[in-house]
């Protein structure tokens, strides 16, 4: 315990601040998100320890998610995905001249959203690694295949999410296979001049900094990068001024929100906008009184916002008891703790209990932080929406590069990795294609490999995967109701858009 | 498992070839699933092409082809000179600040709608401090490799 305290010094506290703010400033730019402000910004952990890596990244994290919120109060902007639902109510309020009020309730929805799901973290993961340490590799494959059916089946398309998926598997596959996982080091799946280049494969940071970073830009320059929004009025007025009654009878709505939030969070890929829009729905139906909702009412801007925040927490659970992640913020995270030496599963926690509380500790402060900056010092964040697009995205490429040159030390590949896939992820999304399973799968592919391959090996049959434990069969279970789930709200989504039409 | 040698679903790995057995299962998942997108997401999409509905990606969008493009070959040119004007200042990370420098001014310039005197100053002035903090930041206080 007394090393945890040791490791909770004054850097430890300033980075988690730091971290907080640029995730704010990013989570507030439209366009920008929490997986771009982490992956912009790793390369300033690469320098830091384990604890200040991690204070920082989760200082990003938190700052990035809550940001998005205040495009969407003033400007009708969801400045992350997660805050569409936020505009509803948000921009109404705002237009009435409550601007400064209705941020104030998004930030304490905030706060006590990320608050629950911290807690639920706490609570939750030990007892999932605790459970999950008994896997053997066919449990470990089935835990992969049903992450990926569950990210498939939230997609839009659960078709287009599956061939996302294996597409993101047959790229992790590229290279050798690998002898340090009893592969035999033979190469596949490409030409032998790439050899020199590709041998281990593609780097995962340079991968994921191209596809969030540079496509994002691609895509903006193909739109003509819009002139910013110069002229559009950013004051927060405050002509009705903030009161916590407001949260008199929300505390329902509030905690609801926040568990729906953490839930939504632990399924793997799913994105933050699901979150909301569940806790957004949900409000509309169960409360007394939801007629002003959309109208610029206080309890959307609750269960909106004490959701998206409550991802936070829910995300991180599977990744740090099973490895595998939870959202696109997150596969960004599993990077940086590769690049710090942690291997994230079921023993990360047993085996790294400073690691762990330290990680709560940053995670909790940074919630604090969130709070404190956003709740005194809204009005001055609230002009950063307007730095133009002509100096800003410069800048990230060059971040970009950086991150991806220094992650091994100096090889210029991973410099030309980040344009590939750049010019990948913009492809991926003109054509329709989901970037979420593709990043997971891609994540996973080469632990799916060594699993299933392994299986076989030792057992000779196929008919091992569902015969080797009652947790085998029971998550066979769940990937079925999986695919049946979203095969029943597709084939109900298409007869009422039928309906529609006729 | 004396049974799963006979069994249909039993499976041998020769360990010689074990790198290929994986990707072959891929390979075949995704060729299955291309011919799914294929009837019943793409045949239905070009027919709403042809009805005029929709509009293809790519050909029958409209784009900033300047802007689209400019950035490509600004990238391109940015990852090369990096590493050739890097060879010549080996260890120093000069590379990635001279380019950088160019890079960032020529990236601001193309993305300006209108061109004030007073944006190109800030560009400027932007495009010298922003690779010049990130080079002390880096390079020199992190130690950390540029090219």
């Amino acid at each position: 315990m007394m090393d945890v305290l040791s490791s909770l010094d004054i850097t430890f506290f300033l980075l988690t601040a730091l971290g907080a703010l640029v995730g704010i400033i990013f989570g507030a730019i439209p366009g920008m998100t929490a997986t771009m402000a982490v992956a912009v910004c790793l390369p300033l952990t690469y320098a830091l320890g384990l604890e200040h890596g991690l204070a920082l990244l989760l200082g990003l994290y938190v700052g990035g998610i809550s940001g998005g919120m205040v495009p969407a109060v003033l400007l009708n902007i969801p400045g992350t995905p997660s805050s569409i639902t936020t505009t509803f109510d948000g921009y109404p309020m705002a237009q009435r001249g409550e601007g400064e009020r209705a941020l104030r309730i998004c930030i304490v929805a905030s706060l006590v959203g990320g608050l629950i799901s911290a807690v639920v973290l706490f609570w939750f993961a030990p007892m999932l690694a605790e459970f999950s340490i008994k896997f053997s590799y066919v449990e470990k494959f089935l835990i992969i295949l049903l992450a990926l059916s569950v990210i498939a089946s939230m997609s839009s398309n659960m078709l287009v999410g599956l061939f996302s998926g294996a597409i993101g598997i047959w790229l992790s596959l590229i290279g050798t296979y690998s002898l340090s996982d009893g592969g035999n080091g033979k190469t596949r799946l490409m030409f032998d001049f790439m050899e020199p280049y590709l041998f281990e494969g593609f780097s995962l940071l340079p991968v994921l900094i191209g596809i969030f970073g540079i496509s994002t830009v691609l895509i903006e320059a193909e739109r003509g990068i819009s002139g910013g929004l110069k002229g559009t009025n950013v004051e927060v007025s405050k002509e009705k001024r903030f009161s916590l009654s407001v949260f008199k009878g929300g505390i329902t709505n509030l905690v609801r929100s926040s568990f729906i939030g953490t839930f939504v969070g632990m399924l793997p890929g799913v994105g933050g906008s699901a979150a909301s829009v569940l806790a957004y729905t949900q409000e509309k139906n169960l409360s007394r009184d939801s007629s002003q909702m959309g109208k610029g009412a206080p309890q959307g801007l609750i269960a909106s916002e004490s959701s998206n925040n409550a991802l936070t927490g829910g995300a991180l659970i599977p990744l740090l008891s099973l490895g595998i992640p939870g959202d696109s913020t997150t596969a960004v995270l599993i990077g940086a703790f590769t690049l710090q030496g942690i291997q994230v599963g079921p023993l990360f926690i047993p085996e790294n209990q400073d690691t762990w509380y330290v990680m709560m500790a940053a995670l909790v402060f940074a919630n604090f932080v969130m709070f404190f900056l956003m709740f005194y010092a809204i009005k001055h964040i609230a002009k950063v929406v307007l730095v133009p697009k002509y100096i800003l995205f410069p800048i990230i490429v060059m971040m970009c590069v950086i991150g991806a040159y220094a992650i091994n030390y100096g090889i210029m590949f991973d410099v030309w990795t980040l344009l590939i896939f750049g010019i990948i992820g913009y492809i991926i999304q003109k054509i329709g294609l989901e970037v979420a399973p593709l990043i997971i799968g891609f994540i996973l592919g080469g632990s799916a490999e060594v699993y299933f391959v392994k299986s076989l090996e030792s057992f000779g049959t196929y008919s091992i995967f569902f015969t080797k434990s009652p947790i085998a069969v029971v998550l066979w279970g769940l990937i079925a109701a999986s695919i049946a789930l979203s095969a029943f709200i597709g084939f109900k989504s298409r007869k009422r858009g039928m309906r529609n039409v006729s | 498992m004396e049974s799963g040698t006979t069994s249909p679903l039993s499976v041998s790995i020769d360990f010689q070839t074990s790198h290929l057995f994986f990707p072959h299962i891929i390979n075949w998942t995704i060729g299955l699933l291309f011919v799914l997108v294929l009837v019943f997401r793409v045949v239905p999409f070009l027919k709403k092409v042809k009805r005029g509905e929709r509009a293809l990606p790519f050909i029958g969008e409209s784009m900033d082809g300047f802007r689209f493009v400019g950035t490509l070959v600004l990238l391109v040119a940015y990852f090369y000179l990096m590493s050739v004007v890097g060879d010549y200042f080996p260890y120093t990370g000069y590379g990635f600040l001279f380019t950088s420098i160019g890079f960032l001014f020529l990236m601001s310039l193309l993305y300006m709608h209108t061109r004030t005197k007073r944006k190109i100053i800030v560009a400027g002035i932007n495009a010298l401090l922003a690779p010049a903090l990130a080079w002390v930041v880096f390079a020199k206080l992190f130690y950390i490799t540029l090219p």
